[in-house]
């Protein structure tokens, strides 16, 4: 998340309950997180399992992408 | 004063051909045995489609010609079952499963197969040769894979213009065209884009010691960047990019050395020697004179088209160039075009990846200009950041080693 945020000239707060609004990370950012790690993985992830819910913290990001290598 | 009248006679016949190294002409070709009608000729070399391409303008004979790689076994089944006789790179001949009359003359091409299995269209020797009038005596590359619409355009030019010969590469000496081109002294050469930037990344100095007097590009969207690239090493060559299909044949001729065509082209007024350009949303139709056998009338190419300014870019494959970003829409081709405006790329396909949130991504293979400095994934993302709106930066770049090509010399840009 860091680096997605590093290559936006932005920086990562150490907080985790972080407002993604208010940092700056957004739809494409999270979803550029998302292919990193599938490209990390070298897998296809299956990004409707973690189901639809409110992402709005960098906890958030982290606990979702967390659910997607797991599912 | 009548119009004047098109030929297909063999003008060409003495004109040289160069096929493994050996110095020819049309009319010493080697012949091909017993060449039934119709006939499927699946060949493995440049010489024998040459010799099969001779053997129907002879003859008159129906032909589908095309490299054996290109022909499945449920293609061979069909064109059994259409009439066909295959005949095999080794001779073998498997006859027809229908017997039916031959139609005289007719020319079948596969379509590259670019939005599914390849069709078969139906031309003539006339309707495939589509540069008429006096031409400047010049020797022809021939890269084209045997069967191809391009390599019928090259190939009637030769054989029914005077001076206008051929030097026929092989797939195995696709690396080092160049050389070959060089020693037999090429003056025009047709490639995609995908061989044109090849050429320049492999090795541009053995490219500018060939003598091109004529270059051309087709086959593949045709960007700003190759056309510069080319110029800036044939600096007095004249420089087209064609836009021709085996549906629609050689529809738009481009010569200003610049992407797209002039917009005023679009909707002109009817002419029976010119195709009539126009646009149906985003896609480029055409009503051809050079069209294929059944294809009268206006034409949906499925490409797309873009308007820069007084220009019409053709940007690639309706069905694959559009990528929807969260409901913001970029065109593939337009991105590319920008990554290949990087002096340190030499070669970029842009798609769509799938993500979460956004449906979709863009995403992209780089091949690096190996002449210049180290190029990363951010030099480039920062490069597209200040030209394209946030959703049209590619975020996921990958580098690739090598340019890739298929045998159709396009690389599913």
């Amino acid at each position: 998340m860091g680096e997605v945020m590093t290559a936006q000239g932005k920086n990562l707060p150490g907080d985790d309950t972080a407002d993604l609004r208010e940092i700056g990370f957004r739809s494409l950012d999270f979803s550029e997180l998302a292919l990193r790690v599938e490209d990390e993985l070298e897998a296809e992830l299956n990004f409707d399992a973690p189901g639809l819910r409110r992402i709005a913290t960098v906890g958030d990001v982290l606990d979702f992408i967390e659910q997607l290598q797991s599912a | 004063m009548t119009a004047p009248r098109r030929t297909t006679a063999l003008i060409g016949d003495d004109n040289t051909v160069v096929v493994a190294g050996k110095s020819l002409t049309w009319r010493t070709l080697h012949k091909l045995p017993q060449l039934p009608s119709p006939a499927a000729v699946l060949v493995d070399n440049g010489a024998d489609a040459l010799a099969a391409l001779r053997h129907h303008a002879v003859h008159g004979t129906e032909l589908l010609v095309a490299t054996s790689s290109r022909v499945d076994n449920r293609m061979r089944e069909e064109l059994g079952e259409s009439g066909f006789a295959i005949v095999l790179p080794t001779g073998e001949v498997t006859p027809a499963k229908l017997k039916r009359v031959e139609e005289s003359g007719r020319a079948w091409l596969l379509t590259s197969g670019s939005t599914g299995r390849p069709k078969r269209i139906g031309h003539t020797l006339e309707s495939l040769t589509t540069v008429t009038g006096d031409q400047p005596p010049r020797t022809w590359l021939l890269p084209y894979s045997p069967g191809t619409y391009a390599w019928w355009q090259v190939v009637t030019l030769s054989l029914t213009h005077a001076d206008q010969g051929v030097v026929a590469i092989e797939p195995d000496e696709l690396e080092d065209w160049p050389s070959i081109a060089a020693t037999h002294g090429v003056t025009a050469a047709s490639g995609t884009p995908t061989f044109w930037r090849q050429a320049i990344y492999r090795d541009a100095d053995a490219l500018a010691a060939v003598p091109l007097e004529q270059i051309t590009l087709g086959g593949e969207p045709v960007d700003q960047a190759i056309l510069d690239q080319l110029r800036e090493i044939f600096p007095k060559a004249r420089i087209s990019w064609i836009y021709a299909s085996s549906e629609v044949g050689a529809s738009i001729v481009v010569h200003d050395g610049k992407a797209g065509f002039p917009r005023e082209w679009l909707d002109r007024k009817p002419d029976p020697d010119r195709p009539i350009l126009s646009t149906d949303g985003d896609e480029l139709v055409i009503r051809s004179p050079h069209h294929g056998a059944g294809l009268v009338g206006a034409v949906h190419t499925g490409d797309r088209v873009e308007y820069a300014g007084d220009r019409v870019l053709i940007t690639g494959r309706l069905d694959t160039d559009e990528i929807n970003v969260g409901g913001s829409k970029v065109s593939a081709g337009v991105v590319r075009n920008v990554l290949m405006g990087h002096p340190g790329v030499s070669w970029a396909r842009v798609f769509a990846r799938r993500a979460p949130l956004v449906g979709r991504m863009v995403a992209a293979e780089v091949v690096r200009n190996p002449t210049l400095g180290p190029l990363t994934h951010n030099d480039l993302v920062q490069w597209c950041s200040s030209r394209l709106p946030d959703y049209g930066v590619p975020r996921r770049i990958t580098f690739l080693d090598e340019i890739p090509q298929k045998e159709t010399l396009k690389s599913d840009v």
